[in-house]
């Protein structure tokens, strides 16, 4: 199935077959060539003079012209390797001692990285022992710690390109901790008022309900007119329906997205494979689905039982509602809180066949392992738990006609 | 640093393009950046922080960034932005909901200073869904038209599931980016 297939095999490093057409394949190796081979033989020369004026000496293909063009391509070259190289260089300041390949070096990063994530929990501890009724000031410490956090991470991002990606994930994770401690402290020393990193959009946390975001609709006004240039057509699905059952039963695999949105109390059944399912803004709704061989989103669902199967789940602004799942990769959730989780336990007639057809007949077990986007932390988030088994529905049968769940 | 060895250097890192990968969340850049590199598709969870991969494309290593997009983390993407060379903005072309975010979102990026000299290859991926937005369509709603004028940009459509698309989108951005540092002007 795979069409790269032909274009190499699973390494982590390996050739893509150039697809370019001719012309332009052969204007990209040549100057690639040329470039290479100008630096080879500048080097050559450079070694035994330093006027640039000789460079290309020894090079009897070239034109002065041309001589030229590839000076100033080097030029352009060592322009942009020397910005690399300050911008990485004035994130180090703290490190001195190595000169010869300090930048690249995996050690010398890791300890500088030990060295300021020690002074960043020196400063949250010390933040939390000397505490200090003046709120301006715990602000000001707080905004230091945060910025702190910020250029480690920052460090960390830019390094990332020589690190080996273990080093990479543990700083990550590192930091992410260190964000959380801070946003605890916070909560502690500045209650109820929500703390947000510097640079982020603090503002832009989406309301789900009607659309009263005027900042966002005056962003839009600025570089559009009108809203959209045409009417974007619909996408098959159940919409604006209150205390009704809806039914669908795909044939084949011919369906692609479906969309679930605005209902209340509403029960849906989806019978058959689609590829991808839109779910948003439900109350009181009960969802069953057949396997998802995509991904499903949902956004802004409150007190609604789900029961689906699907490569991925995205769930934001989840609010008190169960979720029996199969899913071959992790859950995440962001923005929700009081959600529990399951696993699947949907049957209708043909379910079999279907969920292996669409490579879900295996349990994963993932329906536990949910990531809580809002809570990056080792510690159980407080967002979400296991539904206690003894609450579990036991299976949900359903058909064309009939519904039955059959409690524990 | 002596000319010599700032060249030494440069013959490393010569050949070596930094790009960044970012659009919403669900949009497909895990699944392309695995396509691309021959990898099992099968099993992928939403991106936590980011992944790299290093990709020998024609004469070119990418060093390719595939950063998640949460709306929790689109905040740290600022800080992939440094030395960026090629942008490749990923759009589902399925997810008719949330074109509007998509914009404003890919607005902002471009606002952006540090990616100002950045190609910009837009895929609308998810070609291979019935009802997704054609290339053409994707490109009214995001009003690329209206790009800055210095900006190189281009839109492809693409499938992560098929692979069709993917090399015309990534032939186009090394050849852009390749003829804006390396070509002789
Ligand atoms: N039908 C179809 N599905 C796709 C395509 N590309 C990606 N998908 C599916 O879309 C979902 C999201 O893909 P990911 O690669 O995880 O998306 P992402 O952009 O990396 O998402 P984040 O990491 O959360 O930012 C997965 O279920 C993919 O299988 C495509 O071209 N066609
Ligand atoms: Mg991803």
């Amino acid at each position: 199935m795979p069409i790269l297939t032909s274009l190499g095999h699973s390494r982590s490093h390996q050739k893509i077959q150039p697809g370019l057409s001719q012309a332009k394949r052969e204007s990209v190796t040549e100057c690639a060539t040329h470039s290479r081979r100008t630096m080879e033989d500048e080097e050559e020369s450079l070694s035994s003079s330093s006027n640039p004026n000789h460079l290309h000496s020894d090079s009897k293909t070239l034109d002065p012209a041309l001589q030229k063009k590839h000076a100033s391509m080097l030029e352009r070259l060592a322009n942009r390797h020397q910005t690399r190289l300050d911008n990485s260089l004035t994130r180090r300041s703290a490190d001195s001692d190595s000169s010869s390949s300090p930048l690249e070096s995996t050690s010398s990063f890791l300890s500088h990285f030990a060295d300021s994530k020690r002074s960043i929990e020196e400063q949250l501890a010390r933040c939390r022992l000397t505490p200090t009724s003046d709120s301006a000031e715990v602000k000001t410490r707080l905004d230091c710690i945060s910025s702190s956090i910020s250029d480690l991470e920052k460090l960390v991002a830019e390094k990332s390109y020589f690190l080996p990606s273990y080093e990479v994930r543990s700083s990550l994770k590192t930091i992410s901790d260190l964000k959380q401690s801070l946003e605890i402290l916070n909560a502690e020393l500045i209650p109820r008022k929500k703390f947000s990193f510097r640079n982020k959009a603090a503002k832009k946390e989406q309301v789900i309900e009607p659309k009263k975001d005027t900042v966002k609709e005056k962003e839009v006004e600025i570089r559009k007119p009108e809203k959209t240039a045409f009417a974007i057509p619909e996408s098959p699905g159940f919409r604006h329906k209150t205390g009704e059952v809806l039914l669908s039963q795909f044939k084949g695999s011919e369906i692609g997205e479906f969309t679930i949105s605005d209902l209340d109390s509403c029960e849906v059944r989806l019978l058959g494979c689609v590829r991808a399912l839109f779910i948003h803004r439900l109350r009181k709704c009960r969802i069953y689905v057949g396997p998802v061989m995509g991904s499903i989103l949902i956004d802004g669902v409150e007190e609604c039982v789900f029961v689906m199967a699907s490569h991925q789940i995205r769930i934001h602004n989840a609010k008190a509602s169960d979720f029996y799942l199969r899913v071959r990769s992790r859950p995440i959730i962001e923005d929700s809180s009081s959600v529990r989780f399951a696993p699947y336990c949907l049957s209708y007639e043909g379910i079999e066949r279907d969920l292996k057809e669409a490579s879900l007949d295996e349990e994963t077990g993932n329906w536990a392992n949910v990531d809580d986007f809002r809570w990056l932390r080792a510690v159980q988030s407080p967002n979400w738990s296991v539904l206690p088994e003894a609450e579990r529905v036991r299976i949900v049968k359903i058909s064309n006609s009939d519904c039955r769940a059959e409690e524990c | 640093m002596g000319l010599l060895s700032i060249i030494r250097k440069i013959k490393k890192k010569e050949k070596e393009m930094r790009i960044l990968m970012v659009g919403l969340d669900n949009s497909g850049k895990t699944t392309i950046v695995l396509k691309i590199n021959g990898e099992d598709t099968s099993v992928i969870s939403p991106t936590l922080g980011f992944n790299i991969k290093t990709i020998t494309y024609q004469k070119y290593t990418l060093n390719i960034w595939d950063v998640g997009g949460q709306k929790t983390i689109r905040s740290y993407w600022r800080n992939y932005f440094e030395q960026t060379d090629g942008l490749v903005w990923v759009v589902d072309s399925s997810d008719l909901r949330r074109l509007d975010d998509c914009r404003m979102e890919l607005d902002n990026l471009l606002k952006e200073e540090r990616l100002s000299g950045a190609s910009l290859l837009i895929l609308a991926n998810k070609q291979d869904i019935k009802g997704a937005l054609t290339p053409e369509e994707i490109a009214k709603v995001l009003n690329l038209e209206a790009m800055d004028k210095t900006r190189h940009w281009k839109i492809v459509g693409c499938s992560a599931y098929t692979g069709e698309g993917l090399l015309e989108g990534f032939d186009w951005l090394v050849q852009d980016i390749a003829s804006r540092i390396y070509v002789l002007d």
